[in-house]
């Protein structure tokens, strides 16, 4: 197959920064990278994973046939609160280099975190309902936990929406990407410790999963583990597909077009992301 | 022989829960293909963008080709 010295579609030139701020190198970035690998590896993950749930996990005694619902509102709990923390987490990383790259991961991760989060809350309610007949119960504290945990972080949109200035935006959405992300296991802790127990526990010393039940468990963690990955990493190549697209059209437009300004978005801005777009902007590369 | 191995599986008793049970796994497909369809119209966005920028970048490269032209034949010529 024959090799292009010109750089390849889809990379990006990216500005790495020193301690002291300054830029000390240009790499590119491929964010459509083994996206194909990871889209494989999480179908065949889901299929094992639910082969397990049916035909292989034994019925639970007490619960039955509903007890299927854990394998999949556990692990879309246990991936969204992690997306959480790893949402503050890479926001701390983009405070300290200031990188943009770093913005747009903490928003991506938050962002479907928030959707697997709303998964977990239906399907929870739907296993409320078959166990004990009520879609809600108010006075448990996983529940409303998680709720609140859920309510938080859906201000996390209109508050970057609110701001108008990119780099200002980055700055506060990263600053309560923080916090809330600090939050998270800080009120699990604080559920765990509470004496009132009506949502089952599945982690830690009161449960008790035979070894065909947690491997199956494992299995489905795994799976979507994996689906959020690949999720994030199409979410991430789409933007990063669109403000390349947007920047050659600016190109395209003249050299006298205007680079800086864009609709009004809650998304960070993929502002100048190519060295072509550099090139154009008059300023380094993402 | 894929037959054979399904008819050993135990039954799934539907007739129990199954309706909570698929509600739930019915949820998580949902999103997955709410998420699908979405990222669907952004690709089809983004090559309706692609196909504007190639017309600009077509008729872009044909108007300094006429203005090279223009000088010594005033008037097109076939091509």
């Amino acid at each position: 197959m024959e090799r292009s010295s010109r750089p390849e579609a889809g990379l990006i030139k990216t500005n790495r920064r020193a301690p002291g701020g300054t830029p000390t190198a240009s790499r590119p970035v491929a964010y459509g990278r083994g996206l194909r690998a990871l889209s494989i590896s999480t179908v065949v993950a889901m299929a094992l994973a639910l082969g397990l749930v049916f035909f292989y996990a034994p019925l639970e005694a007490e619960q039955g046939f509903l007890q299927k619902i854990f394998y999949v509102h556990v692990p879309l709990a246990i991936v969204a609160l992690c997306g959480f923390v790893l949402g503050g987490l890479l926001a701390i990383q983009h405070l300290r280099t200031r990188d943009p790259r770093w913005d747009m991961r903490s928003y991506v991760a938050i962002h479907m975190s928030l959707i697997f989060a709303v998964g977990t809350l239906i399907t929870g309610s739907i296993w409320a309902k078959g166990s004990w007949g009520h879609w809600w119960v108010w006075n448990e504290p996983t529940l409303v936990s998680f709720l609140i945990v859920f309510l938080l972080y859906a201000t996390y949109q209109p508050l970057r929406f609110a701001i108008e200035d990119p780099e200002r935006q980055a700055r506060y959405a990263s600053v309560f990407a923080i916090t809330a992300g600090a939050f998270v296991p800080m009120n699990f802790i604080a559920v765990r410790l509470s004496t009132a127990y009506l949502h089952p526990r599945v982690l830690g010393s009161t449960s008790n999963l035979p070894g065909p039940m947690a491997l199956t468990f494992l299995v489905s963690l795994v799976a979507m583990a994996l689906l959020y990955a690949t999720l994030c990493k199409y979410e991430l190549t789409a933007k990063h597909a669109r403000a390349q697209v947007r920047a050659l059209r600016r190109r395209l437009a003249g050299e006298g077009a205007d680079t800086t300004s864009r609709p009004r978005s809650a998304a960070p801005a993929l502002q100048p992301t190519t060295a072509m777009t550099a090139h154009t902007a008059g300023r380094p590369g993402f | 022989m894929a037959g054979v191995a399904l008819g050993e599986l135990p039954a799934l008793p539907l007739h129990t829960a199954g309706k909570y049970v698929a509600g739930a796994y019915v949820v998580l497909f949902a999103l997955v293909l709410i998420y699908l369809a979405i990222m669907a119209i952004r690709l089809s966005r983004i090559e309706r963008d692609l196909g504007e920028l190639l017309e600009l970048s077509e008729s872009s490269g044909e108007e300094p080709a006429a203005r090279r032209q223009s000088p010594s034949e005033p008037e097109s010529t076939p091509a």
